[in-house]
Parts: structure tokens; C-alpha cells; sequence
């Protein structure tokens, strides 16, 4: 079985590994430590907004729950492992810790994201005095998961802070259809690997399944999904598997349909945005052997926020089943083609055949003619 | 040359105004519809400027529709694609025999053409099943896909994008198909160009 949840998992271990080694003169400072201040909602400092470039009170009161959600979180990253500046926290002095911080250098683990981000139109943006911070996008303390979100969640999470999209997309046919269904990384980080998620709907519920429940109506563990799925253990479910699969959920009354999007792979080629470069060229997407298409996937969740891809055979974006992501001309459906070339050749057909009667039965025409006078 | 009393005047100008903005609206909209089709194998023009040409023309064929619409309705020339019911089925017949039978031995068309009844009742019966019902139904599934989002609702009661696509371009083939034998049926007047150019000027020639 070809997942990719291994491949994360080994290079979440990788990045714990090195932030624990690069910080390891952090000392052992607990993240319920910090929350002793930090929890008080009240809790504020005047500071200059870089952005914005003017003073603002900003809160320093971090959503524990929030952040313990966060990516970071998940991969045992504690406060003072981004923070690293605190060395210890002195309760005997009003701020136990120094008043202003140093900022935190996310380059310390991302450096392959810093790397891409230097040579994007965010870094660009500091010639006109702007200054883009990695949390600007990220926020702070609650840094999702993004690699299992929606083009909306990934949409709402980063880019929606400061772009509108419909001012800038005058060229673009059918904007909306666009903006719902492909993450805006895949057109501007043109480099960035790009993936077709397929999810399923569940059309009872009108919500997409949950990876638990979906996998209890099937009767399989999630683990055992593509071994039953994938009956010529090819490493992908082709066409043949997949509706073999659609079959048995049918038969086991699951009425389910796929719903697709088009995203970018989240790793360090995500941060190389562009405004000029930007793929424009439609033809590029929508034709039969479009490279965007490459690597579809169904995507399930862990329950632990992981992300779990199970390779697709790019035929299965044709099948009825995913009803709801067409692209003209990119994942059209070859079968219509060859019904279209029957019907138009019967009309061909007909006409050279009715013709070719006429031109052959010119003596008998000319025999009755002169019969009848 | 015809005399002026064997012309019948059966193709008043809304009716050739309309034909013709049909006529070259759909070539323009085939296309155009291959080049968004098949992009990768035909390259006419930039797919970008293929859906925009095919958007506008659609929009304006769509309006040419309500021409048609509205001056038959208007006139009450509609009861030219209305059947005579009780005759329909034996005058069919005789029709097909003549296609398929007659016309290769050079019996005359059992239909006699009159501004009141043009139409044979195999072209009453096609052209009133397009009219009514097939272009309609390329013209609305034409509409979802230019504006996707905003008829999400209405295509998601109908099955999805792909079932409104999958209507939409099987249209389009049949369309390519009927202008294929319309063309070729055009042909079988009194001349080759009889009926074209009653298409142009109005008049038929009749016998």
C-alpha cells in the first residue's frame, strides 16, 4: 500500500528530532508554565505592527486549546522551543521573563520554506517597505495542519487574510468554480507538486465522511483499505477497483459520491509564491494529458490530524461518481467522445449513403422519366 | 428562371433573420466547442478566448431563440409545427418511403409545400422536437456551465456538473450530426440551391 501517512509521520520525527537538537540549550520549561500568564485573556502590550507599521495593544493571550491543536503541538514543539530566548522564567520579578523577545526564527526548523519564501512575491513586498512575517499567513500560536484541509480551509486560513480574489482574477472565466474547487498555490507556486484530493460525500448527511465512519460502514479497518480496495496490488485503485468499491458501498445502502480538488502539496515549494509567473495558460489544465492531474488520491484523516493518501488512477476523476469536478476538456469523459463520433458519423453516413443510391440509381430514374412520357 | 406565380412566399424575415443567426452561431459555437474540448489537439485560438467566443455567441443564440420564439408565438404561426395527429403516422410513412424508396426513382415529394403547412411531417416533427425541447435543453445546460457556481443549486438537483456536461456535449454532437443532414436535405429542392435560396430571399418554388 502506497501512503503517504509514513512518509509525513518519518519527516514530523525528522523535524521534532532537529528542533529538539537545535534548541537544546531550551531548558526543560513547561508549555503550563508559560500558560500561568498567558491563559489571562486580559493580557496585553503595546507593540508597532510591522505590517501596518503603526502602534497597536496587542494581546498576548495564547488559546491553549487552540494551540493544542496545532501542528506544533502534534509534533511536540513547546513553547520555548520557538521562543528560545526564554531561558527561565524568574517569578520573583513582575515579567519573569524579558520584556521584548527576540523574534522567532521559524527559519530554525523551516529553512527549505525560507529558502523558497525569498524568492516569492511576499518577500518582494519588503522594496516597498512591507514586511511579511511567517505568522502573518501561519498566525501564531494555532499553525494548522493544512496538508488534509479544503481549498476553502486553506483559502479562509491563509490567503483570504489579505487578498480578494475577485479583484485580481479579471481573465479568469468562471472565477468562482475556480476558486472553490483549486487551491491558489497551485496556480501561484507553479513549481509546487499538486495533488487531486478526492473526499467522500456522504449524500445523507450532506457532509463529507469521517475517515472512522466510513470505514465501520465498509466493515474494514483503515489500515486494510487498500488491500481490500486494491485487488491487483498495484500500489493505485484504477477504474475496475473503484467501481468495484462503489458497488459495495451501494450494496451496503452507503449513498456516497466523491467530491475533488485540486491542491498544492503543503511543504517547502508552497512558499515560493508568485504574481508574475503564475500559471495563466488555461490549456495547461484543461487538456486530456494535463500534468495537473497526475497524482490523485483519496484522502482520509487520522483520527491524530494525520493525513493518509491512497493513490488513484487519474481515470477515476471521469466516473460519474466524482459528479461534482469536471474541467472542460481536462478530466472529460473519453467514452462521450466515442458515443459523439458515432452519432456524427451516422449523420455522415447517411447522407454519403443516400448519395451514392441516388448517383447509382441515375439509369433508373432516367428509365422511369422516359416510361412516363 | 421561375415565374413570379410559381414563388410562394414561406420565409418571412424574422424566420431568415433567425435561421441565419443560428445557422452562423452554431458553426461558431462547434468550433469553438471542439477547440475547448480538445485543446490539446487543436489550437485555432487560445482556450481562454475559445470559451469567451463560445460564451458570447451561446448568449446570442440564446436570444435568437426568443426571436423564433416569439414570433411564432406571436403570429400564431406556431400551428406549422403543430401535427395533423390522425394523419401524422401513415403521412410519415409515405415521407420515409419517399427518402428511402421514391426519390431514387424519381417520384415527386408527396409533400406540397404552402406557406400554411412548409414543412413535410418528418421536418415538422424533427424541427419541433429541437425547438421545443433539444435546444432548450443545450441552451439551459449551456447557461450551468457558464455560470457554474451561480446555478450550483440546480445543477446539484440535476446530478452534478459532469451530468450536465455529459448532456451538453452529447447536444452538441447530435447538433454537428442534424446540420450535417439539414445541409444535405437542403439540397433536394426543385435545384440544388432551391431551398437556400428561399432561406434568402423567402421564396419557394413550387409546382
Amino acid at each position: 500500500m502506497k501512503s503517504m501517512s509514513t512518509v509525513t509521520r518519518y519527516m514530523e520525527a525528522c523535524l521534532l528530532a532537529a528542533c529538539t537538537l537545535s534548541f537544546s540549550q531550551a531548558l526543560a520549561l513547561e508549555n503550563s508554565e508559560c500558560m500561568e500568564c498567558h491563559s489571562d485573556e486580559t493580557l496585553t502590550k503595546e507593540s508597532t505592527d510591522n505590517i501596518l507599521q503603526m502602534e497597536l495593544t496587542k494581546s498576548l493571550y495564547v488559546d491553549e486549546a487552540a494551540f493544542n491543536r496545532s501542528v506544533h503541538n502534534a509534533n511536540g514543539i513547546t513553547c520555548v522551543d520557538c521562543h528560545a530566548d526564554i531561558e527561565e522564567l524568574n517569578w520573583d520579578d513582575d515579567l519573569p521573563h524579558a520584556a521584548t523577545l527576540q523574534p522567532v526564527q521559524c527559519v530554525m526548523c523551516h529553512e527549505e520554506s525560507a529558502v523558497e519564501f525569498k524568492e516569492s512575491v511576499h518577500m518582494a513586498m519588503r522594496t516597498k517597505g512591507i514586511t511579511m512575517t511567517c505568522y502573518a499567513c501561519h498566525g501564531y500560536h494555532s499553525v494548522k495542519q493544512m496538508a488534509s484541509a479544503s481549498v476553502s480551509e486553506r483559502m479562509d486560513y491563509v490567503c483570504l487574510k489579505c487578498h480578494n480574489p475577485y479583484q485580481s482574477h479579471d481573465w479568469l472565466p468562471s472565477k468562482e468554480a475556480h476558486f472553490a474547487n483549486v487551491d491558489c498555490v497551485v496556480c501561484h507556486s507553479p513549481e509546487a507538486p499538486r495533488h487531486t484530493h478526492l473526499r467522500f460525500f456522504d449524500l445523507a448527511g450532506s457532509t463529507y465522511y469521517q475517515t472512522d465512519s466510513l470505514m465501520e460502514k465498509i466493515g474494514v479497518k483503515a489500515k486494510d483499505f487498500m488491500a481490500t480496495v486494491d485487488t491487483d496490488k498495484d500500489g493505485a485503485v484504477n477504474r475496475d477497483e473503484f467501481d468495484d468499491l462503489m458497488l459495495r458501498l451501494k450494496l451496503k445502502n452507503i449513498r456516497t459520491v466523491l467530491h475533488a480538488e485540486l491542491v498544492a502539496a503543503i511543504d517547502a515549494s508552497a512558499h515560493g509564491i508568485v504574481k508574475q509567473g503564475a500559471q495563466k495558460e488555461c490549456s495547461q489544465c484543461h487538456c486530456s494529458n494535463s500534468s495537473y492531474f497526475k497524482a490523485v488520491n483519496f484522502v482520509f484523516t487520522d483520527p491524530d490530524g494525520g493525513l493518509v493518501h491512497h493513490e488513484v488512477d487519474r481515470s477515476v476523476l471521469e466516473s460519474y461518481y466524482v459528479s461534482h469536478f469536471y474541467l472542460l476538456g481536462g478530466t472529460r469523459i473519453k467514452l462521450l467522445d466515442k458515443i459523439g463520433l458515432i452519432i456524427v458519423a451516422c449523420g455522415a453516413l447517411v447522407v454519403l449513403g443516400h448519395i451514392t443510391i441516388r448517383v447509382l440509381t441515375v439509369p433508373w430514374r432516367r428509365k422511369h422519366s422516359a416510361d412516363s412520357e | 428562371m421561375s415565374s413570379k406565380e410559381n414563388m410562394l412566399y414561406v420565409h418571412p424575415v424574422p424566420v431568415r433573420l433567425w435561421h441565419w443567426i443560428n445557422a452562423s452561431g452554431f458553426i461558431v459555437l462547434i468550433g469553438t466547442g471542439f477547440q475547448i474540448r480538445y485543446a490539446e489537439s487543436i489550437h485555432l485560438m487560445s482556450l481562454n478566448h475559445a470559451i469567451t467566443l463560445h460564451n458570447y455567441i451561446g448568449l446570442i443564440v440564446v436570444a435568437n431563440y426568443f426571436i423564433w420564439l416569439g414570433f411564432y408565438f406571436s403570429t400564431g404561426k406556431i400551428r406549422i409545427y403543430v401535427p395533423d395527429f390522425p394523419r401524422l403516422i401513415p403521412q410519415i410513412i409515405t415521407q420515409v418511403r419517399y427518402y428511402g424508396y421514391g426519390i431514387f426513382k424519381g417520384d415527386p415529394n408527396p409533400h406540397a409545400m404552402t406557406s400554411q403547412n412548409k414543412f413535410n411531417p418528418l421536418q415538422q416533427q424533427a424541427y419541433l422536437a429541437i425547438m421545443i425541447f433539444i435546444l432548450p435543453a443545450q441552451i439551459i445546460t449551456g447557461i450551468f456551465l457558464w455560470r457554474i457556481a451561480g446555478y450550483e443549486e440546480y445543477i446539484n438537483l440535476l446530478g452534478g456538473i459532469k451530468i450536465i456536461d455529459t448532456v451538453h456535449v452529447l447536444l452538441f454532437f447530435f447538433f454537428i450530426s442534424f446540420i450535417i443532414v439539414h445541409c444535405y436535405l437542403s439540397t433536394l429542392g426543385s435545384s440544388m440551391l432551391a431551398h437556400f435560396k428561399a432561406m434568402v430571399t423567402g421564396y419557394e418554388e413550387h409546382h
